[in-house]
């Protein structure tokens, strides 16, 4: 621990950055909390105290003649497990003593605006793996085309309208609605025998799997408040797709009068 | 069997590219996805477990192997795990209650969703069960092998 004597409240303000895009980018409470700590912790502020929750932070601390004190609101955004590894990555090296504070600020401002993947590999990739899990589920080789489809079409719809526009409840009936709505008319015209199987592939991409995976991680760390909000965003996620592609069944199912599966 | 491990090794590494896991690590994510998936299939096929045994037998595995990667290349285990049990998410079980409700046949999708909820349980135990166990464990080398720590 021979870290330098700097600012506090600069280094708090690192701090408090690298806190928030990790919470922004997917991690769970308990890392962005030791995190932060371990930052702070080398440039040797020594009173501080964290308050994260899932969609805030809350930092005070520094001597007393210069008091530091925030909260910042930080919005529950997509998983970009890339910036987690790399601030994580950061702090490890901080902690080596690798990094001066103005370094770390620099790293974190870089990391901050580092590009996600391009729309187009995007919806490859939600296509390939749309028809990939349609494969895994037990369909056949015109059920994963259906599927690969679908999945192309409820991506753009993600990115193009989803996030941009819409509520995540309203986003994800939608979604669920498109899905079943694409895999039906795929299935009537002939691509693919099983649709179940279809529709079961090409919903995973909706699927919110960071949100759900974090909420129980972080109810087994006993942060029920961030925990139980992830949680309910989940299962909100899961119970909204189910409602999208049931209202499409049974739309379907009344006007071809039973006839589907 | 073989096509859908390999499936379920294309759609992680696929999954692994949506969440913006770092390149290098996409191979990891694949294989851990196909071996627990693999997994699952041949103790439902095989060995004749329930969804829900299975599912959370796979899971245990699949955290710990997650767990293990993550010592391994010192980052996250949240970036292998996320991706890895994506096929163990009980899709099929919550699309038929769906679909019941929807035929208005309750007694079924009571069924179904019941058997969704007991699998997804056993998914969230299986992880927690793994996140319990203190990371030095990892750190030492590894005597036993993954399994029989996850008890």
């Amino acid at each position: 621990m021979e870290g330098k004597r700097t600012d506090d409240s600069r280094v708090l303000e690192a701090t408090m950055k690298a806190g928030e895009i990790l919470l922004q980018s997917g991690a769970e409470i308990s890392r962005v909390e030791e995190t932060m700590i371990r930052i702070s912790n080398y440039f040797g502020v020594d009173s501080k105290e964290f308050f994260v929750l899932s969609n805030g932070i809350f930092v005070t601390g520094g001597k007393h003649s210069k008091e530091y004190a925030k909260v910042r609101h930080v919005p529950v955004k997509g998983a970009q497990l890339s910036k987690v590894v790399a601030v994580n990555q950061l702090s490890r090296e901080v902690e080596e003593g690798k990094y001066s504070i103005e370094e770390v600020e620099q790293r974190l401002e870089e990391i901050e605006h580092m590009s996600g993947k391009s729309f187009q590999s995007q919806i490859i990739a939600a296509s390939i793996g749309s028809s990939a899990f349609c494969c895994l589920f037990g369909g056949g080789p015109l059920d994963c085309v259906a599927a690969l489809i679908a999945g192309f079409l409820v991506q753009i719809f993600i990115l193009k309208v989803r996030i941009p526009y819409l509520s995540k409840i309203t986003g994800n009936v939608g979604g669920g609605a498109l899905v079943t709505l694409v895999c039906i008319l795929c299935y009537q015209a002939g691509i693919g025998n099983n649709l179940n199987h279809m529709i079961v592939g090409s919903v995973i991409p909706l699927i919110p799997g960071v949100a759900f995976i974090n909420g129980i991680r972080e109810i087994a760390d006993e942060d029920y408040i961030s925990g139980s909000v992830r949680l309910l965003d989940a299962l909100l996620g899961f119970l909204c797709i189910a409602i999208g592609v049931g209202v499409m069944l049974g739309l379907f199912h009344r006007i071809t009068g039973g006839i589907l599966s | 069997m073989i096509v859908q491990v390999i499936a379920a090794v294309v759609g992680t590494t696929a999954f692994a590219l949506l969440f913006e896991v770092p390149r290098q690590y996409y191979m990891t994510c694949g294989v851990i996805g196909g071996i627990g998936w693999f997994l699952y299939l041949f103790m439902v096929e095989k060995l004749g477990l329930t969804a829900v045994e299975a599912t959370f037998i796979a899971t245990v595995v699949v955290v710990l192997m997650s767990r293990f990667s993550a010592v391994k290349e010192r980052c996250p285990a949240t970036i292998f795990s996320i991706p890895g049990i994506f096929p163990l998410i009980p899709g099929g079980g919550i699309y038929w209650t769906a679909h019941y409700i929807v035929l208005n046949q309750y007694d079924k999708a009571m069924e179904s969703g019941m058997e969704a909820a007991k699998a997804a349980f056993a998914l969230v135990l299986g992880i927690i069960v793994v996140f319990e166990i203190p990371q030095k464990l990892f750190k030492i080398q590894r005597k036993e092998t993954g399994k029989k720590q996850g008890e």
